[in-house]
């Protein structure tokens, strides 16, 4: 049973081991040139395992700005996951211990996120599935980092090969399948309309997802409405 | 920057990236959600996916481009049709990564 679950969650992280691979060799080839070591590069995305928390910060590096405005970026860039995090809390309670469903939340990124919740639909929460899952990711990232770290730029353009589209595939797929409430429609169409005016009124809130946040907190209130109309 | 700075900064970023993550189920997993808290929460996931979806999709440089040259538009047309034919992620995946492989090689927009 544990073992059909880890295995569940490896294979339900290939898809996104694809995404990865490319951005985090992307990652490490930025690193380098920034005057990290590979060992530096490789370890920051064991550590941090922030995408784009951790272009921000090479970005920053290189152009000399100050460890604190490091900081309060990737404040600013992984505040949303307070609200990810949040909302995975009725469907790992009961299910995973506090603690393994803590630790094991550390691996929490926009993509296992949407892959876990599509699974919790109809899937119980297992400790095995979420390690599968996030474990998984996270090596994914890390290799592509240290791939990206030693070949610096000898590797070839990724975009040839279309992978710049298996993340934004995946969401579209995930977001699609998560659909079930008439509900969820007016939720997800709000979501991405607020989403886009904010981001084109305040394109500064496009580099930290914060239109993400708004846009949310306004579509899920709006789908609480809607769901009590019935 | 010297070597102290950046372990400084990787160790730095790494907490303050990683207890947004932690903390919520740290923190909450003992209290029971009132019921319309908890339906407010499933409509989270949702909303997350349809903002991250507009996004890639029509801001795929990080600056919003509805317009017939962005070849990310193009790409998500076959993405949807698979995905509500196969309800299948993976073949889901492929299509949007083959539409992408030609419209990037081929169209040359």
């Amino acid at each position: 049973m544990m073992q059909k679950e880890l295995k569940q969650g490896i294979k339900d992280a290939l898809p996104i081991v694809l995404g990865y691979l490319p951005l985090g060799m992307a990652f490490g080839v930025l690193a380098k040139e920034a005057g990290l070591s590979v060992i530096q590069a490789t370890m920051m995305s064991v550590l941090c395992f922030t995408g784009a928390g951790q272009y921000i910060t090479i970005g920053l590096i290189q152009a000399g700005g100050a460890i604190i405005t490091i900081f309060v970026a990737n404040v600013l860039v992984n505040i949303r996951y307070l609200l990810f995090s949040t909302s995975t809390v009725p469907y790992l309670k009961g299910h995973v211990p506090p603690l393994i469903a803590s630790l094991l939340s550390y691996g929490l990124t926009d993509e296992t996120y949407a892959v876990a919740m599509n699974h919790y639909q109809d899937h119980p929460a297992t400790s095995a599935y979420m390690a599968g899952l996030n474990l998984t990711s996270h090596l994914g990232w890390i290799g592509g980092s240290l791939l990206g770290a030693v070949l610096g730029s000898f590797i070839t353009n990724t975009d040839q090969f279309g992978l710049g589209f298996a993340l934004p595939a995946m969401y579209t797929c995930l977001l699609i399948f998560m659909i079930k409430r008439r509900a969820d429609i007016w939720v997800a169409v709000s979501a991405a309309v607020i989403c886009l005016v904010i981001g084109y009124l305040a394109p500064s809130t496009m580099s930290n997802l914060s239109n993400i946040i708004f846009a949310t907190l306004i579509a899920a209130t709006l789908g609480v409405i809607i769901n009590g109309q019935h | 920057m010297d070597n102290t700075n950046i372990w400084l900064i990787i160790i730095g970023v790494s907490i303050i990236s990683l207890s947004p993550r932690i903390l919520p189920v740290a923190l909450l997993s003992r209290f029971e959600f009132p019921a319309i808290i908890e339906e407010w929460l499933s409509f989270v996931a949702p909303a997350v996916l349809a903002g991250l979806t507009a996004v890639s999709v029509l801001a795929p440089e990080g600056v919003i481009d509805i317009s017939i040259n962005n070849i990310y538009i193009w790409a998500f047309l076959p993405t949807v049709i698979a995905a509500v034919k196969t309800k299948n992620l993976f073949v889901t995946l492929l299509a949007g990564i083959a539409a992408m492989a030609c419209l990037y090689n081929f169209v040359g927009i």
